[in-house]
Parts: structure tokens; sequence; C-alpha cells
């Protein structure tokens, strides 16, 4: 039998320690170097604001080639400038590069004055009121919405609820069927008692929201990843965009509580979207009455929205153009991985054309195959490791 | 520039610790290391360096909290964080020390591995990675003494039991990682008697004028925090636990290449077995259906506490002039319905406006 530390091995285990300090040291002299953390740089005009909310229109600087506009849905869990964490890695950029005309909603960090809002506020107020502001900047009847997360979900049910004002329907890794346990936080929240929980907070801080994140892989969020940040610290550019990603994981805003309770409650706990018995205000959401193309994307190594809660949908609608697309990575890939970019961004964006009706005003090149969404079915994965959270 | 320059002010000061701790670690490296140290598997061979390591992390954080820069608060986080990683890095190898040195001999085994290890470090480790803290439980309960005794008047012998009881609940917290049943329950035995001889009493005293609303509500959050320190304790008992069944697992590894021949070739490919070991042994916990109810009633039990401590406060700030939360949430409530109402109408005379 070897044994595997040697006396030179050792003493490399003293030489690494020793290297973690003097990376240390060089890190901090990078970090004080920095100025200012900068999110969510593609310029944007403020066009509609109420309470919390706020609505932006991108700027395009070049030409539009898809005339039906984009609203862009966030989860109301973190922040959406997500879609834009840095130049080089933002859908946002990408799709305006592509010829798309985005709007995009800031929920903004609700307070304990918004304890109150129900997930009718969100779906049948707030939504509601941005999709029929986008239509009359532009002049649509109908326009495009793209959800991600949580913001997918509210995007299926405003579909279902306003089939006639939606044209094409895109989820990104958006939670519809909640009876799977494949993802830590769907089996942690089937025995959470939520009325305990609102009675007792109203506004559910983001720390809290926070730390059920990090519990999901605590040795890699809590160690492994800044451990593994020291390798980055002496470049500046490396550790700008990994303190871009820890800016936006704990820019939580707070959640209403009445729209917690009830979505943790009906959908999380009772799966009544599914069911067609999930009541928004005063009418029932029946998922058939989602009739307009739908584009449902789901990430094959999702952890924190598996695959078994999002693909469903297609079996649900009663769309006849539906595709479903497979990204091959986690959660956050989505939105910055180098795939996300060259592939689902452009991908998204021809099936926007392709589906933009006579409003196209010019052919967009063909994607590659690759890159193309199509309906096949594709075998699901086991957990891996994530990229560090939603 | 002038952050840039305090930030390095701050951090030649520091150098002189750092010196001293270099010089002892050089002086301990030639004595010890050679010899493979201490007796019994102790961190003595390389005991200057971790002095080494916390000099230069305490005089990086405090230069960092001495600058002002934009976005400083999110750097000093990342820093902190980094900081905090890398210590547990470092605590990880000084866990593991004894092992590597009873590897070195050809000594481990599986079943030999409790005798090198200290379950008290690990225990710090585990901490440091879920966010444990000790003290705040046993706080929370010398809180409340406290508060009950301002509102009862008892003697200052009240505190006494419950001082002694967390001091002891700590004490048995390495017997607790070993997986000793019996020191498991002598952590309630312990809550309980303190209990008994501080709380139990107050059962039988007659309530006596306007504070009686309180001093009962005072006892309610008492038993809602009886049931929350017990549920916790079995909570991060069950954390533990699972902690060394990873370290098992990890050695189970480890002897696993030496059977093959195999080498770890530096303590960061060590210090992945351990971060990957650990989060699937954790994993498989998680995904149980007894931890997501234990979870769940964890969770309950806490704000149940909370709730209590709100009703108190509230009882407590009755008198004066300060507006209470149940009634900031009444108004919240009637701007809710106005704003909503105003909403509504305005949205009808739209639609009626051409």
């Amino acid at each position: 039998m070897k044994s595997p530390f040697d006396t030179a091995v050792m003493k490399d285990f003293v030489k690494e320690l020793g290297e973690v300090s003097i990376k240390l040291i060089k890190g901090s002299e990078t970090m004080t170097a920095i100025d200012d953390i900068d999110v969510g740089t593609a310029p944007k005009e403020l066009v509609y604001e109420e309470d919390k909310l706020k609505l932006y229109h991108y700027v395009q600087k070049g030409e539009v080639t898809c005339s039906i506009p984009v609203l862009i849905v966030y989860a109301l869990v973190n922040r959406q400038y997500m879609l834009d964490l840095q130049p080089d890695r933002s859908i946002v950029r990408n799709l305006l590069q592509h010829g798309m005309d985005l709007y995009i909603i800031d929920w903004g960090y609700p307070t304990k004055a918004d304890m109150y809002l129900t997930l009718d506020d969100y779906i049948n107020g707030y939504l509601n009121t941005c999709v029929d502001r986008v239509s009359k900047e532009t002049g649509k009847k109908k326009i495009n919405l793209m959800g991600i997360c949580q913001g997918g979900t509210f995007c299926g049910i405003y579909s279902a609820l306003y089939p006639e004002k939606v044209k094409n329907l895109v989820t990104l890794v958006a939670p519809f069927d909640f009876s799977t346990n494949d993802g830590l936080l769907f089996s942690w929240s089937k025995n959470m008692n939520v009325d305990a929980l609102i009675d007792t907070y109203r506004v559910i801080p983001g720390d809290f929201l926070n730390a059920g994140y990090l519990m999901l892989m605590p040795f890699t969020l809590n160690i492994r990843k800044y451990v593994d940040m020291l390798d980055l610290i002496e470049d500046k550019e490396k550790i700008l965009n990994f303190l871009r990603m820890e800016k936006w994981i704990f820019d939580s805003p707070g959640q209403a509580g009445e729209c917690l309770r009830q979505f943790i409650k009906d959908c999380y706990q009772q799966n009544k979207l599914v069911k067609g018995e999930l009541k928004v205000g005063d009418r029932v959401v029946n998922l058939r009455d989602i009739t307009m193309p739908l584009l449902n994307i789901f990430a094959s190594a999702d952890h924190l929205v598996p695959p078994s809660a999002t693909k469903p949908l297609n079996d649900l609608v009663g769309s006849t153009d539906k595709s479903l697309y497979e990204f091959k990575g986690g959660h956050i890939g989505v939105f910055v991985g180098t795939k996300s970019q060259k592939e689902l961004a452009p991908a998204i964006s021809q099936w926007l054309h392709e589906r933009a009706g006579e409003d196209t005003k010019k052919k967009v090149p063909e994607i590659s195959k690759k890159a193309r969404p199509d309906a096949r079915k594709i075998p699901e994965r086991g957990p891996s490791r994530p990229h560090s959270r939603p | 520039m002038e952050n840039t320059k305090q930030f390095f002010d701050s951090w030649i000061k520091s150098q002189s610790r750092i010196i001293d701790g270099l010089t002892d670690m050089a002086r301990k490296y030639q004595e010890s290391f050679w010899g493979l140290g201490a007796q019994g598997g102790g961190t003595s061979a390389f005991g200057g360096f971790p002095n080494v390591y916390t000099s230069w992390t305490s005089a990086v954080l405090d230069a960092m909290r001495q600058t002002g820069a934009g976005d400083v608060n999110l750097m000093q986080e990342v820093l902190s964080k980094t900081l905090s990683g890398s210590n547990a890095y470092l605590n990880l190898y000084q866990l593991w020390l004894p092992l590597f040195k009873a590897i070195r001999d050809k000594s481990v085994s599986p079943d030999t591995y409790k005798d090198l290890t200290d379950p008290k470090k690990y225990k710090e480790m585990l901490d440091r990675v879920f966010g444990f803290d000790p003290d705040v439980i046993s706080q929370i309960a010398v809180q409340t003494a406290k508060s009950f005794e301002a509102l009862t008047g008892t003697s200052q012998q009240f505190m006494k039991p419950w001082m002694e009881a967390a001091e002891k609940n700590l004490k048995d917290v390495p017997h607790m990682m070993e997986g000793r049943p019996e020191a498991y329950m002598q952590t309630y035995h312990t809550l309980f008697n303190a209990f008994d001889s501080t709380f139990g009493r107050i059962f039988h005293i007659p309530p006596v004028g306007k504070d009686r609303e309180k001093v009962e509500l005072l006892l309610r959050s008492f038993d809602h925090l009886s049931v929350y320190l017990a549920k916790t304790t079995e909570y991060q008992h069950t954390m533990y636990i699972t902690g060394m069944a990873a370290l098992e697992k990890v050695i189970t590894s480890i002897t696993d290449k030496m059977n093959r021949g195999e080498d770890i070739k530096g303590f960061d490919e060590f210090f992945d077995l351990w971060v990957d070991v650990s989060e699937k042994t954790f994993f498989d916990l998680f995904q149980s259906a007894e931890f997501s109810q234990m979870q769940g009633e964890l969770l309950e039990t806490a704000l149940k506490v909370r709730q209590h401590n709100f009703k108190l406060m509230e009882l407590c700030l009755y008198d004066y002039p300060i507006a209470l939360r149940s009634e900031m949430d009444s108004l919240y409530k009637t701007i809710y319905e106005l704003k909503k109402k105003v909403k509504n109408l305005e949205k009808q005379a739209e639609e009626v406006t051409p």
C-alpha cells in the first residue's frame, strides 16, 4: 500500500497554503482598483412607472427587424439585470443586435407597504398594465412575452387569461408542474408552513430566500466558490465579472407576503396550475387557453427549476405550434453562459422572427441547426453542479 | 488613490505581526516538520502558519474597511467571504493534519479516523458552512431570562441556571458529533432542569397586577423557545452527524486510493475531494422526506418564537406614543385597498374617455 502523502507532498501543502495568502494580497490590490461594479448597462428609457414597478424600453441603435415587441418578465426573486449582467454576456444586447424591440419590467423592491399585494395584483394588475402600455406604445394589438423563471410562470398564467393580447410566448426555465421533487426547493416547500412564514414576516426578506439557496449546495457556495475565486483574483476583468455575479446573487428584493403565500400554497404545495384549479383574481387559469405559439426553454442541468417542472407545459397548452428547447447547462448558464450567447439568443430571435407574421421587415439569416429549437424529446439528466443560484 | 494608500498603510502596519508569525513558523517548521510533529498528531508542526494566515486576513479586512470606493460594501463582503472560505480551507488543513501524518505512517484506517480528528474543530468547520452560531441559542435563552427578570423583578439568581445550562450544552457538542445519543439527550435534560429551576417556579406564583398579561405572554414565549431549542438541537445534531458520515467517506475514499497505489497531488485535490464528498452526502440528506419535514418544523418553531416576541414587544410599547406593528399593518391594508380602488376607477375612466 502506498501513502498518497509523502514528505514532498506535505511540503507542497504548506506551499499551497502560502500561495493562498499571496493571492489574497494581490487580489485585494486588484479589488481596491475597482471603483464600480456596473450591471445592466444596455441603454434603456423609462416609459412607465407604477408604485415600485418600472417599465423600460431598450434603445435599439440598429434596425428593428422583428416589429412585434418583446416584453421581458423576470421573476420577483432577484433582479432583472441578470439578462444584461456584463456587456459581453448579455441576452438583452444579443437580442437587440438581432433586431428585436425589447421592453423589460423592473418589479422593484417591495417594502412592508406592499405586503398585501397578491398574485392577482401582479398578473391582472401590473403585468396587464405593462402589456397594454407596450401595445399602446408600439401600436400592436398583440405583443411577444418572454418570461424567465417565476416570470415565465406569470407569463404562462397571463397568456392563458389574455390570449388575445399575446402573439408569441417564450418561457425560460419556468416552473409549471410543481408536483416534482427533483429540485430541493420543490421538496422543501411542501413542508413549509407558509401561513406562519407570511404572518410573521409580512414581506419575506431577501436574505431568508438567499439562505435557502445557499443551502442547496452549502460547501460549493459558501467555501469552494471563494477559494476558487483566488485563482482569478489577479485578473481585474475576471474579478469584476465575479463581483457582478455576487452583486446579483445577493441583490434580493423582499417578497410581498400575500403573493408569495398563494404562489407557494397553490403552486408548490397543491400544484393547482397544472390541475386547472389556480384562481387569479376572480378567474380560474386553464393552461389549455394558451393557444399562441410557444417556445419553452429548459436547462438540462437546472437544480433550481428541474426539467420535470418545465417540460410538461408543452403537453398542457392548447397551442399547435409549440417548441421545446433543451439548453445543455444550469439555471444561470441560460443567461450568462457562452452557449447562451452563441446559440440560445440567436435561436430565440429566429423563432420570434419566424412568427412575427406580416410585420417582419426582412428575413433574418438562417441559424444553425444546432441552435434551432424543435419539439424533440430529450432525455433528462440528473442533478449536476450548479453555477451558483437563480 | 487615497483609498489605495490607506489600504497599503494599514497593510504595512500588520507586517510586524506577520513577520513574527513567519519566524515562528520557520522555527517550528525546522523543529517539527521533519520529525512529523508532536506525539498524538497535534498541529504544532505548522503551528505558526495559522498565525501568519490570520494576520494576513485581518490586515486585508481592516484595510478594506478603511477604503471608501464605490460598491465597497460588496467588495468587502466578497473579500470577507473569500477570507472566510480560505480560512475554512486552512481549518480543513489543520483538521486533517494528524490524519496526513497517520497516512504517511500507514497507520490510518476507516476505523481509527475518529481518534485522529478533532470533533470540535470539525464542528467549527460545519458551523462556518451552515452559518450556525452556537452562542446564539445560549444568548436567546439568557436574554429571555433577563427579560423575565426585568418584568418580574426576580433575583439575579434567576439567570444562573440558564448560564450554567448554556455552558454545559456547549461542552456536550463534541460528544453529540460523535453520535452519542446520551449526549444528545443530555442537552434536553440540561435545558429542562434550567427551565424547572427558573420559569417552572413561576407557575406557582400567583398572578399580580397589570403586568400579568406580559408575564403570561413571556411564559408562552418561553414555551415556544424551548420547543425551538429542542428542534434546533435535533437539526444541528443531524447536520453534525451527516458531517461525520461525510468525513468517514472521505477517509474511505483516501484509503481506496492508497490501496490502488494512487497519489493525492496536493491539498487542492484533497480539498476538492472533501467538498465533493461532503456535498453529495448532504445532498442525500437534504433530499430525504425526513429532512424536509424536520426543516419545516424547525422553521415553524422559530417563527412562533418570533411571533410571540412581536406580541410581547407590542404589549410593552402599548403605553408609548409609538405606532405599533399591528397598527401599521392595518394602515398598509387601508392604503392598499384605497390604491386598488383608485386604480380601478382610473381604468374605468380611461375606458369611457374617447
